[in-house]
């Protein structure tokens, strides 16, 4: 997997130019490769760069300038009648109109020009057949859906075996049906029953689906932070994963990884949700706390109404006291999230299950100093991930900024 | 369905240039609106947003293409045609006055900068002021090559045959041309990735 750097093929791959193949084999070297990796955010930042650039519109004044030339360019034609001119046509700036405006009345006529009749009235229906092929050629982007049970719906469409989900388009299964979107090259998207899904946005740089409501279920192997999906109460972060995705009706959304890092946000709050972990939310709050599912009960329930249900101290005593060596994955989210006394007695129980690393102090903990709340948490994943998968733990951990 | 759609396209786009070339003013004033923007905007970016400049070689792009439509032969693609002028016209126009549009296009770049800037809270139109005078300092190959892919939205495949190049060479160009706006407007990656 090393061996074949794919430096090369970025921008193609970022302008969607490869087949399938090769594009899937550049997301899985990026995944894996620091060097490759640093170029694609390199070119990935010149892409989207040049998407800043807004297109400009071309001054009126040029069409009676062009007008203006030509018939200058016809009557040095017509007046040099024995000798083809080749001499290079020349533009005529703004301040050479007015002189030439006696021509360009002339020239309005085309009338020196060969074979000019009148205007018919076929070039006027073609007009507007152009017209109407100009403005609808860039083809709304799509992704593919596949039926695998029932009756998926696009719009108001049932699909047959397969189907075309286009930009700003909803997916919906009832109770009996399922389907698989792909995700441009990236990934697969498994929508269960009594799901409501759109297509909000795909583009080499960003791909984003909105689950109103229902369950789905993502295998991305694309670089981190290109796969999105919106919820009605915050947004999750693809970080080279797989998970499942839950939204009920009141908007509330539950997080389960299977593989890799998935990050939930809504404005600055952040959840870093690792393999074996969840995360729930909730409109009005955000994201909650992230928490291992093998954690106990108590633990569990006193999260819950410490994050949603204003469970304050007493909460927050039982999530401490329950707290395993892994749960410092919940303790470490929590240190931006309460203050005061309550930060500090976070802060105890952490080092009491992990101390911190050297050049972490409690002041600076504390005051939530970036840098060290990151040289702790980069020690403290270690107690994360999975014990037996070494080398993902390694090729993750280059991934998480 | 769609097959059908795109073959009575390519019908259409022939009927205009056929009737162009019969000098139809009709046919030229729709090809000049339909493509006009986009010739304009790649002339502008290349000259570093100098649109005095942009306006003279959108004219000289349409008075060649309107002069010379005779000669076109309909198996070649028009669109090809139309970028391959206009990438010429703005690689000549370059090669006419390097020293002198280097200095200007530097100063012009950054009095839109500035300019821009001082519109208080518009981050974006700040950042398009510096992008567009990032791209003006491209290598003049690797800059027609970038707005050729953003202003025009061509394939590799269109690109090669509008540059007279391989397709692996507008890879490379473009490569090259991504690289080196990341490297100069590396201090926008956090405001570019917060606005999504
Ligand atoms: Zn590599």
């Amino acid at each position: 997997m090393f061996r074949q750097h794919v430096r090369k093929n970025l921008t193609a791959y970022c302008h969607d130019e490869l087949a399938p193949v090769e594009a899937r084999r550049i997301a899985e070297h990026i995944l894996v490769c620091q060097r490759c990796r640093s170029e694609y955010e390199a070119i990935k930042l010149g892409v989207a760069l040049m998407r800043e650039l807004p297109a400009a519109h071309a001054p009126e004044t040029i069409w009676p300038q062009l007008e203006a030339a030509l018939a200058q360019q016809t009557e040095q034609a017509s007046s040099d009648a024995t000798q083809a001119t080749t001499e290079q046509s020349r533009p005529v700036h703004i301040a050479d109109t007015q002189a030439t405006a006696h021509t360009t009345r002339r020239f309005a006529l085309f009338a020196s020009w060969p074979r000019v009749a009148a205007v018919s009235c076929a070039a006027l229906v073609v007009a507007c057949l152009v017209g109407g092929w100009y403005y609808l050629r860039p083809d709304a982007p799509s992704w593919e859906v596949a039926r695998l049970a029932g009756a998926p719906q696009i719009g108001r469409e049932r699909i047959g075996e397969r189907g075309q989900l286009a930009v700003g388009e909803w997916l919906e299964t009832d109770n009996n049906s399922r389907a698989q979107i792909s995700v441009a090259h990236i990934g697969e998207v498994e929508v269960e029953p009594q799901t409501r899904i759109r297509l909000v946005e795909t583009r080499p740089t960003e791909h984003r689906l909105e689950l109103a409501r229902g369950t789905m279920h993502a295998r991305i192997w694309a670089p981190p932070r290109l796969f999105f999906v919106d919820t009605p109460s915050a947004v999750a972060a693809d970080l080279g994963c797989a998970y499942t995705l839950e939204v009920d009706d009141h908007g509330r959304g539950l997080l389960h990884v299977t593989t890799g890092y998935v990050a939930l946000e809504r404005g600055a709050r952040e959840s870093i949700v690792p393999a074996g972990a969840a995360c729930a939310t909730a409109p009005g709050t955000g994201p909650g706390t992230p928490f291992f599912e093998d954690a106990s009960d108590d633990f569990l329930h006193a999260l819950a109404a410490f994050d949603f249900k204003q469970g304050g101290d007493t909460a927050l005593k039982t999530v401490l006291t329950e707290a395993r060596v892994r749960d410092t994955l919940t303790l470490w989210h929590l240190l931006p999230r309460v203050d005061g006394d309550e930060r500090a007695r976070v802060y105890e129980r952490l080092a009491q299950l992990s101390p911190p690393p050297e050049g972490v102090t409690r002041d600076g903990v504390l005051r939530l100093d970036e840098q060290m709340l990151k040289q702790w948490k980069d020690e403290l994943e270690n107690r994360w991930l999975p014990e037996s998968f070494p080398a993902v733990r390694k090729a993750w951990r280059n991934l998480w900024q | 369905m769609e097959t059908v759609a795109l073959m009575s396209d390519r019908q259409i786009e022939t009927d205009v240039i056929a009737a162009c070339q019969r000098g139809d003013r009709e046919a030229f004033r729709l090809l000049f609106e339909t493509y006009k923007d986009r010739v304009y905007s790649i002339a502008l970016y290349f000259f570093g947003g100098n649109e005095a400049q942009a306006s003279d070689i959108t004219q000289q792009v349409f008075l060649k293409l309107f002069t010379k439509i005779g000669q076109f032969r309909s198996e070649a693609e028009f669109t090809t045609w139309l970028y391959r002028l206009t990438t010429n016209a703005c690689v000549d126009e370059q090669r006419k006055v390097r020293r002198l549009s280097q200095l200007e296009e530097t100063f012009m770049a950054d009095e839109v900068r500035v300019a821009e800037a001082q519109e208080a809270g518009l981050a974006r139109r700040e950042t398009a002021a510096r992008v567009k005078s990032a791209v003006a300092e491209l290598k003049p190959k690797l800059r027609v090559a970038i707005l050729l892919k953003y202003f025009e939205g061509l394939s590799y495949e269109e690109m090669a045959a509008a540059l007279g190049c391989s397709k692996g060479t507008v890879a490379s160009r473009l490569n090259r041309g991504h690289k080196a706006l990341a490297r100069r407007l590396q201090d926008l990656r956090g405001l570019l990735q917060q606005g999504d």
